[in-house]
C-alpha cells in the first residue's frame, strides 16, 4: 500500500493543479479514497477545541442570511454548469479575473492560475474544430468535461482522461455535434507518469 | 454512554475520537440542517466543529484571526452544502474535514508548500490498493477508526501528521527530530498494521 500517495491526496498536500484535476476526476466518476479521508476526519475530532470569538455563531448566521440573498455568480458557458462544484469555483474565480482568451481559431482557454508548479487550464473547442498538431514540453493530463472529441483515433467523452508525455504529437478534434470543454494540466517536472499508475490503482481503473 | 457528549464544551481530552453513537447523532443533526434548516441543530454542530476546524488551521500555520475567519467560512459552507451530505458515504467529521481542507488549499496555496519536495516524489512505483468497492464508506470509517485505536501513540502521531496535516516524510523527520529513515520505516509499519486491520473481516 502506497501511504505517501494517499496521504498527499487526503491531506491536500498535492500540487494544487493536480489536486483539482483529481478532485474533478473522482467527483465525475463518483469515486473516492475513503480510507485516507477517514483518518483525517477522525483526527479532526481529536483536536483540542480552540476558542472562537463569543459572537462567532451569530456571525455565521448573519453570513448565511446574507448569502441567501446574494445572486449566485454564473459561469460564462452554461455547458459547464454540470461540472463538479470544486471545479466550478475555480472557473468562477478565473472568469472574475483574467477570463477566457483566444487560443486559436475556434479555440479559447481559461487559465486557472492555481499556483504551484503544474499549470491548469480549461479549453473550449468549437464543434468540428481540430487543435493544431502539437506536443508538450512535459506531460499533459487531459480530462474531458463536456462534449466529445477524437484524438489519435480514440473517441473521448465526459469523464475520460488521458496522459500524453513529451514524445506524443497529437491533434484532438471536436466532434461536429457540439463544443468540447476539457480540463488540461501540464507539468513542469512533476512525475505524472508514476502518478497515473498510482492513480489508476486508487481509482480501481 | 457518551451519546450526549458533543455539546459546545471542551470536555473531551485531546486525542479522543467520537464513538459510534455520537457520530450517528452528529449525522442526525446535519440531516436536520439540510431538511429543516434547523438552527438549533446547526448551533450544536457549530459548537463542536468550529473550534476544531480552527485548531486544524492554527496547526497548519494560520494566525488566530485567519484561522477564525476560515473556520467561520467553513461552517457557513456546512449550512449551504448540508443537502449534499450523504450519511452513507462519510461521517460528518470526514465531510467537514474535506470542506476545511479544500478551503485551506484555496487560501494557503500561494503561501505554503505549493510544490512537492523533488527529493521525495509523492508517487512511488509500488502499488496503491483500490479501496474495496464492496464495503460501504461508513463501514470503512468504522474500520479505519478501529485500526487507528490499535496503533501505539507514536505511530498514530505519524499517521496524523501525514494524512491530516499533510506533512511529507522529510518534514515529519524535521518536526520530530528523528532520522528520515526512521520516519519512513515507522510509517510503513503503522500503515501495514492498519492494512492488516482493514483487511480483517
Amino acid at each position: 500500500m502506497d501511504e505517501p500517495t494517499r496521504a498527499a491526496l487526503a491531506s491536500g498536500r498535492v500540487d494544487p493543479s493536480v489536486g483539482l484535476f483529481l478532485d474533478t476526476l473522482t467527483a465525475m466518476r463518483g469515486i473516492s479514497d475513503p480510507v485516507g479521508e477517514a483518518i483525517a476526519g477522525a483526527a479532526l475530532e481529536s483536536e483540542a477545541p480552540a476558542s472562537m470569538s463569543p459572537n462567532a455563531l451569530d456571525m455565521a448566521f448573519a453570513a448565511i442570511e446574507r448569502g441567501a440573498h446574494e445572486p449566485k455568480p454564473q459561469l460564462v458557458y452554461p455547458e459547464l454548469a454540470g461540472t463538479p462544484p470544486v471545479l466550478q469555483k475555480a472557473m468562477l474565480a478565473a472568469e472574475a479575473g483574467h477570463g477566457w482568451s483566444f487560443y486559436g481559431p475556434g479555440i479559447s482557454r481559461l487559465p486557472l492560475r492555481l499556483g504551484g508548479k503544474a499549470k491548469a487550464e480549461i479549453l473550449r473547442i468549437d464543434p468540428g474544430v481540430a487543435v493544431p498538431w502539437h506536443s508538450h514540453k512535459g506531460c499533459e493530463l487531459t480530462l474531458c468535461l463536456f462534449g466529445e472529441y477524437t484524438d489519435r483515433d480514440v473517441a473521448y467523452g465526459p469523464g475520460d482522461f488521458t496522459l500524453a508525455d513529451a514524445s506524443i504529437r497529437h491533434q484532438p478534434r471536436a466532434h461536429d455535434a457540439g463544443p468540447v470543454y476539457a480540463f488540461a494540466v501540464t507539468d513542469a517536472g512533476l512525475r505524472f507518469e508514476g502518478f497515473l499508475g498510482a492513480l489508476q490503482k486508487i481509482l480501481g481503473l | 454512554m457518551r451519546s450526549d457528549g458533543v455539546g459546545a464544551g471542551g470536555r473531551k481530552t485531546p486525542g479522543e475520537t467520537l464513538g459510534d453513537l455520537e457520530r450517528t447523532r452528529l449525522a442526525d443533526l446535519l440531516v436536520r440542517v439540510a431538511t429543516q434548516q434547523d438552527r438549533t441543530a446547526y448551533a450544536e454542530l457549530f459548537g463542536y466543529y468550529a473550534p476544531r476546524v480552527k485548531s486544524y488551521l492554527l496547526r497548519l500555520g494560520a494566525d488566530n484571526s485567519l484561522a477564525e475567519e476560515i473556520a467561520q467560512d467553513v461552517m457557513v459552507s456546512v449550512w449551504r452544502k448540508a443537502a449534499q451530505f450523504d450519511r452513507a458515504q462519510a461521517s460528518v467529521s470526514t465531510w467537514i474535514f474535506r470542506i476545511a481542507r479544500n478551503r485551506r488549499i484555496d487560501v494557503f496555496r500561494r503561501t505554503r508548500r505549493p510544490e512537492l519536495d523533488p527529493e521525495e516524489p509523492m508517487i512511488l512505483p509500488s502499488g496503491v490498493e483500490a479501496p474495496d468497492a464492496g464495503i460501504d464508506a461508513m463501514e470503512t470509517e468504522t474500520r479505519v477508526r478501529a485500526a487507528m485505536l490499535g496503533l501505539p501513540e507514536e505511530q498514530l502521531l505519524l499517521i496524523r501528521l501525514a494524512f491530516y496535516e499533510g506533512l511529507s516524510h522529510r518534514e515529519i523527520a524535521e518536526k520530530l527530530d528523528v532520522p528520515l529513515g526512521t520516519v519512513k520505516s515507522r510509517i510503513r509499519l503503522a500503515f501495514l498494521k492498519m492494512k492488516t486491520k482493514l483487511g480483517d473481516d
